[in-house]
This record gives structure tokens, sequence and C-alpha cells, in this order.
């Protein structure tokens, strides 16, 4: 990735301005605040979301889903990962199925589950079937690119099957694990809200966005985007830190060591 | 050590490939054996049948009782572990055999010393050259206690300077343990500085078209004085 520059960060922000821009102008223009309010009424109505008092609330069941679902799907996407990626007969079993949840359309899987289960496990279960995939195929490739010749180095050194595994197999396995945690987060996000919006749980940031758009609220629908949009980002920020985690730790111990 | 009446075969579509047809080869204990010959022949095959990377179809290596154990060997490319350091990845293939952390670090760091890579020990591969990789690669190899020392091209990948100091290093590690060693080249050069006998081979099947012995003290060969010349005359008039 090209490093961040003072003069791309200027492009950055100017690109911003001309968006803001553009859509202040597209609402002066329609001046209906149904189809599209500015930017500052969408601004002023964020402020009201902020003092609203169950806002919290909202948040935290849709990151606690968000979560559960995210959970279930690095170790089960990790476990049978690695068994596909070593077993020909695993893989095969689990091809089907990983082609089954990656074909069917994101809605189909929703509607589906709002039929089995209660409103607050739709979102869990479709994130699931929507990240699981990704999670999945990227371990299994990890594994296959495992290098024969560290292997066979590892082999010829006489690693015992614990070395093998601390110092070959996981470091080799870490980069993919990390790709497919972290691009299964992002979906997870975008379908837990998404289930939320069609199923309509009590509590949730889907739920909130629905009622708004049904009472027309449209600087509130953009007002629970933006919200929406800072926890994506502030769960990848948050990913990014522990993934540093070890490595700040290991600076540190090397500074009080000097 | 001696091989005798080898025989592999790979089934390479319905015909199949024959590298070792009753092959025989003896090397003696505790020296340096060069072997010479076309590409694909089989070099490296059997290289991994001696250190037991694969299984022949038939005969036998005989190793002697001094050669028995586990083998050291030295890759065409350095096969180091990336995310490690150096000083980690020659310690790592010591811990089977030492017990004690800081006596392996020290163990490790004598090899290290020898292949004049202790300003670098903390670096990871990625952060060295080429040659600095294949130097700690070879500081592995000795540091680990194998019997028998295998080297594929080890630095062949290599300019020629860079070339001549690790042969040096090489050398000068071989020296202090001798360990009988199979050494796979295509430079008759250097086969001739490093080797006691140099084995010319013939290709499908692999066969010894010729055998050398150079008896002199290696610290007096010169990479062009008399006796090589000889010998290149010798080695391609066969």
């Amino acid at each position: 990735m090209p490093r961040s520059t003072f003069r791309t960060k200027i492009v950055t922000v100017i690109t911003i301005c001309l968006l803001l821009g553009l859509w202040h102008l597209g609402s002066m223009l329609l001046d209906a605040a149904v189809i599209l309010p500015t930017p500052h009424s969408t601004l002023v109505s964020v402020w009201k979301l902020l003092q609203y008092k169950p806002l919290s609330l909202h948040l935290l069941t849709t990151i606690g889903r968000a979560l559960q679902s995210f959970l279930i799907i690095i170790i089960l996407g990790g476990i049978l990962g690695v068994a596909a990626g070593y077993n020909k007969l695993v893989a095969a079993a689990l091809q089907p199925v990983v082609v089954l949840f990656k074909a069917t359309p994101v809605m189909s899987i929703i509607l589906l589950a709002f039929i089995w289960f209660t409103s607050g496990t739709v979102p869990i279960f479709s994130a699931f079937l929507m990240g699981f995939p990704v999670m999945f195929v990227q371990v299994e490739q990890g594994v296959h690119q495992i290098s024969s010749q560290l292997l066979e180095m590892a082999t010829m050194y006489r690693f015992s099957q614990k070395e093998r595994l601390v110092h070959l197999v996981i470091p080799s396995l870490a980069p993919s694990f990390i790709t497919g945690a972290k691009a299964s987060l992002s979906m997870v996000w975008k379908v837990v809200i998404a289930a939320e919006v069609l199923t309509v749980p009590r509590y949730g940031v889907g739920s909130r966005l629905h009622l708004a758009q049904i009472n027309l609220e449209t600087a509130e629908v953009l007002a629970w985007t933006l919200i929406a949009i800072l926890l994506t980002a502030a769960g990848d920020l948050i990913f990014l830190a522990l993934l540093r985690l070890p490595q700040r730790i290991r600076q540190l111990k090397i500074k009080e060591a000097v | 050590m001696r091989i005798e009446k080898l025989s592999k075969q790979y089934q390479n579509g319905s015909k199949p490939l024959v590298v070792f047809n009753d092959f025989s080869l003896s090397c003696q204990e505790g020296s340096i054996t060069a072997l010479l010959g076309p590409s694909g022949c089989g070099k490296t095959t059997l290289l991994r049948l001696i250190g037991d990377l694969e299984k022949a179809d038939g005969g036998s290596i005989n190793k002697e009782l001094s050669e028995e154990g586990p083998v050291s060997y030295l890759f065409q490319e350095p096969r180091l572990l990336p995310w490690h350091s150096v000083l980690t990845n020659v310690e790592l293939v010591l811990r089977p055999f030492m017990e004690n952390k800081s006596e392996r670090v020290q163990k490790a760091m004598e090899f290290i010393e020898i292949v004049e890579l202790s300003d670098y020990y903390r670096f990871k591969p990625q952060q060295l050259s080429g040659g600095m990789r294949q130097r700690a690669a070879i500081a592995r190899a000795f540091a680990f206690p194998g019997r028998i020392m295998l080297l594929d091209e080890p630095f062949q990948s290599l300019d020629a300077l860079l070339r001549q100091s690790l042969v040096a290093a090489f050398v000068k590690l071989w020296s202090l343990d001798k360990r009988t060693t199979v050494y796979i080249t295509h430079d008759l050069q250097e086969a001739y500085l490093i080797s006691d006998a140099i084995i010319k081979l013939s290709s499908k099947p692999m066969g010894v078209l010729k055998e050398f012995q150079i008896t002199t003290d290696r610290s007096l060969r010169e990479p062009a004085d008399s006796q090589f010349l000889d010998l290149v005359g010798q080695f391609y008039a066969s």
C-alpha cells in the first residue's frame, strides 16, 4: 500500500469536501428534507441520537450480535479450514456447503432465517452464513501455501511435532487467518444490520434504521447510517490495534531491557 | 558410506523414468565427495535418498557407524524460517540435542561467528542479502550434529567473489569437524578446492563415468594451479 503523504491527505480531504458539497447542493436543489436532508440537519440528527437515552443499548446489542457471529466464524472457520487444508475428504465434504453459502443471496438467508428463528437470532445466524466461507477459504488456502521447502527442512532437521507447529505451521497460517478474520468482520457488520432492518428486533441499529425509514425521518436514517459506518470503522481499528499488540509489547520489553 | 545397486524410477505418464539402475558409489568416511553431472541426471534425488527424504525402489545405502544418525542438509535455497532471527534459526536445530537454552545460544553464536554474521544475529532473513542468508544456512547445517552433510549446489546462485568466501567459510567449518560430505556442484574449480574425490556422472540412468582423487592438502590448492589444469584436461577428456 502506498504511504500516505501530506499531498495524498490533502487530496482525500478535497474529495470528502466535494462529496459534502454535492450532497448539500443536491438537497438545496431538491428542497425536500424527506428525500434528501442537508448535511447540517443530518448532523443535528446525529447529535440528537447521541443524546437519546437507549442509544447505547441499540449500539451494544448490534455490537454484541456482530461479535458473537464473528467469534463463531473465526473459531469454526479456523478449525474447519485447517481440517480441510490437511484432509482432502473434509475439503470435499465441506465444498458444497461453502459454495451454497456463497451463492445464496443475503436477503434469502435473512428471510428464511426469520421463518426459523426469533428476530434477535436472525442477524447472528445470517452473518455467520455470510462470513464463514470467507474465513474458511482463506484458512484452507493458507494451509496449502505452507512452504513445502520449509516443511522438508523441518523434517531434515528433526523438528518435533510441537516445534513444527509453533515455529512453522502457526506462523505460516497467521497471515491468512488475519486476512480471513478481517474480511469476515467487515462483512458481519453489514449483514447484522441488514438482518436487523428486515426482522426489526426490539433493539439494534438496524431496527432504528427501519423505524426511521417508515416514519420518513430521512435525516435520522442518514444519522443511523453514519453511526453504522463509524461502528465498522471502529471495529476495524480495534482489530488492527489488537494485531499490533504483541509487537508493541515486544518493543516495550526491548526498551525496558535497554 | 557405500551405495550399492541403487534403483529408483518415477512414473511419468505411461513410461517410467529410470533415474537409477544398479547405481553404486562409495564415499570415504570423513571426506568430501563432489558429484558433477548433467542437469536432471538425478543428483538431487541421490541426496534425498541418502537423507531419507525418499525411499529407493531397490539396493541399499550402507553407512559407517560414525555416519549413523541425523543428516545435515544444505539446500540450493537457504530455507530459513522467515519470521525468526538468524540466531533463532540456528538455535532451533540444536533443541533436540541440548536442554539448556543459554548453552544452545552460545553454541549457535559460535557458528554464526565463524560464518561472520555476528553483527547480524538478530536480523531476520529478509533483512539480509542472499549471500548472508546462505551463510546463516551454512551455520545451521554445521550447528546441527548431522553425521553426514549433504550439499545441493548451495553456492550456485551467488556471484563469484561471494562464492569464494562462502567456500572458504565452508572449508573452515568442515576442517573443525570432518563429517562425511556429499556435495553437488556444476563448478569444477569449486569441487577441486573443496573435495577429496570428484565423481563425473552420466545420466538416465545415472552412472559413474570417472572418479578423480585429489590428495593435495586443501591449504595448498590454488584456483588455477597446475594440478587443477591437469584435472580439467582429464575431466573433459574422459
